[in-house]
């Protein structure tokens, strides 16, 4: 079974150039479908539909929050993180490399069907910038932002507006842990109240911002609302590159699940949390890039068959974003499937006796239809 | 014709659908006589509808299905099928992480595939004898009695699943009690295997009566 896939693997590989020394199939079967290449910098067409490690450390330092449930629960089992190399993330890179940082920040916008990868690619590109130095903003899911708040309060800046603590302390956590250097290194340029006794002034360290959020909840929402305002506006001087990361960035136009005490909805804009992300993703700032992704799957109000850009974000939501790059992504390639099902089978996770034959993944590619979300839920039991 | 639908009977010319790739793959030659005539027969007679058990898949397990249909709440086979999934895949993480943790040596004996754990764990809750009640001179007495395969296979499952539904705490899932459950019944432990040896302890003592059974 592992023999067919490698012979399928060098037979499709015949014409790619060079690959790196542990590439060579046959001392270690295992290295066909994986690649020791574990920096997406070096990332290029020879690499795509393998899989690459990423250490355990990196993995709680870069991605706090963000990685999808099912992936988490795969880390633990195999005791490691690997990550499929795919076009679409490759084709993002690539943009990023080429990217002029005195332009103003370019939108791409990742879409697909339910299951395909988006996240993942995302990941993949968090995991980029994050190696590269990049300051990366990654919101793991705007969803959560518009449904499920059991606390709302009334914002002490601007009256109309609702706070949502929770949400916004949660969040500040994960961004500390994962981007420490640059909270130590940046400066606020303005001074803050946050009321009657606290406030942060000019020139301290935006550590302090974040640390007055954790601190106080109830003013976190508004200390999220400071350190995005005090990012954007130094980065286009040069001295680091921000890249904004959001998943399910049609939440943030569209309607929420909300509601105020009175039981009147909340639209979205009514959250500062929501309102001041909107300033993030508009694209007049430079010296970065914004990625998001359209997610059907946590979204509300929006029908499953929805997948296109337009349907998902709205018009309103397609305006705001207006012009930006897409970036489908599909269903696994044939090659990326046997590279899936040959990782699967190496780190013994399909038992089942009849799983290891032809027949077995025959059935297993036509019922996932190569897609890879349904592959991995059919593999569980398996 | 008229059938009736409850308990329907199908007509006797009525033939039995055949499920497996294999007998369709063959080419004519290979055919004995015997299939020949089959073949021919399935080209005039009606067939039966296949029930919603029977599969073509190559993961298809007579076991499973039947554990399935005896979680089955009010006719839920979605949930109870996902149930059966989610349980699966549990007891492969629990031994798959076990695995990787072990030094060398310990790991042959790890056993990972949930499939060979749950049908060894219903072997090992199965009993080999039971109790009926037969009444003689107006008492009821409980007499060790032999119990067909099919009874024993039963009540292994019934009591697999009684215990999972009762004796849980309100926030655990059913697919991870159910995983604890069958781990313990791998290894001979657990109050499922305890319930058996009970009910062996009780045969053994009423022994006495066995001459009442008949059959």
């Amino acid at each position: 079974q592992l023999d067919h896939g490698r012979a399928l693997h060098t037979a499709a590989r015949a014409g790619l150039s060079s690959v790196s020394t542990r590439d060579v199939p046959a001392e270690r079967p295992r290295a066909v479908f994986h690649t020791s290449e574990s920096d997406p910098a070096k990332h290029s067409e020879q690499h795509e539909g393998r899989l690459y490690n990423i250490p355990l450390e990196e993995v709680k330092a870069v991605f706090p929050h963000g990685l999808p449930y099912r992936f988490q629960q795969q880390i633990q089992t195999f005791n490691e993180a690997r990550v499929m190399v795919r076009r679409p993330a490759l084709e993002l890179l690539a943009y990023l490399k080429g990217s002029n940082l005195a332009h103003p920040a370019v939108r791409y916008v990742i879409y697909g069907e339910r299951g395909t990868g988006k996240t993942m690619t995302l990941c993949h590109v968090v995991h980029y910038c994050s190696r590269q130095g990049w300051l990366v903003l990654h919101i793991p899911d705007a969803h959560l932002w518009v449904k499920n708040c059991k606390e709302l309060l009334q914002s002490s800046y601007n009256k109309d507006r609702l706070d949502q603590p929770l949400q916004a302390s949660v969040w500040l956590k994960n961004f500390k842990a994962s981007n420490e250097r640059f909270l130590r290194e940046l400066k606020t340029q303005k001074k803050y109240t946050w009321g009657k006794r606290e406030s942060t002034e000019e020139g301290r360290p935006l550590g302090e911002v974040v640390e007055q959020g954790l601190a106080r909840v109830r003013s976190a929402s508004d200390a999220v609302g400071v350190l995005l305002r005090e990012i954007k506006q130094q980065s286009h001087r040069g001295s680091f590159r921000l890249l904004v990361a959001v998943d399910g960035v049609n939440a943030l136009w569209g309607r929420t699940t909300l509601r105020r005490e009175d039981r009147s909805p909340v639209s979205p804009e009514e959250l500062t949390l929501v309102h001041n992300l909107r300033k993030m993703v508009r694209n007049d700032w430079s010296g970065g890039a914004i990625v998001t992704t359209l997610s059907q799957t946590g979204s509300v109000f929006k029908p499953s068959s929805a997948h296109t850009p337009h349907e998902l974000l709205g018009k309103e939501g397609f305006d705001a974003l207006d012009p930006f790059v897409p970036i489908p992504v599909a269903n696994y390639s044939p090659r990326e499937f046997e590279s899936c099902y040959g990782y699967y089978l190496e780190r013994k996770w399909l038992q089942h006796e009849k799983a290891h034959t032809e027949d077995g993944k025959a059935e297993l590619q036509f019922l996932s239809g190569s897609n890879p979300r349904q592959l991995d839920r059919l593999a569980g039991p398996l | 014709r008229i059938m009736p639908v409850r308990w329907s009977r199908y007509n006797p010319s009525y033939l039995e659908p055949e499920v497996k790739k294999e007998s369709y793959q063959k080419p004519l030659e290979k055919l004995t006589d015997e299939e020949r005539e089959q073949k021919e027969l399935k080209a005039v007679r009606p067939i039966k509808a296949a029930p919603p058990t029977l599969s073509s898949s190559v993961f298809s397990d007579p076991l499973i299905s039947k554990f399935t249909n005896m979680m089955m709440k009010s006719g839920n086979k979605v949930l109870a099928r996902s149930l059966m999934s989610q349980t699966l895949e549990a007891i492969k993480r629990k031994q798959l992480e076990k695995y990787h943790k072990a030094p060398e040596n310990e790991k042959e004996t790890i056993e990972c595939n949930p499939y060979v754990i749950f049908h060894q764990a219903l072997k090992n809750c199965q009993p080999i004898i039971g109790l009926s009640n037969i009444t003689k001179g107006g008492k009821t007495y409980q007499v060790p009695v032999p119990l067909t395969d099919n009874r024993k296979r039963f009540l292994a499952m019934k009591w697999l699943i009684t215990e999972c539904r009762e004796n849980k705490h309100r926030r655990t899932m059913m697919a991870e009690k159910l995983s604890q459950e069958l781990l313990l019944a791998f290894n001979n432990e657990g109050p499922v295997i305890k319930k058996k040896h009970v009910l062996h302890k009780m045969a053994e003592a009423n022994r006495a009566y066995a001459h009442f059974r008949w059959w």
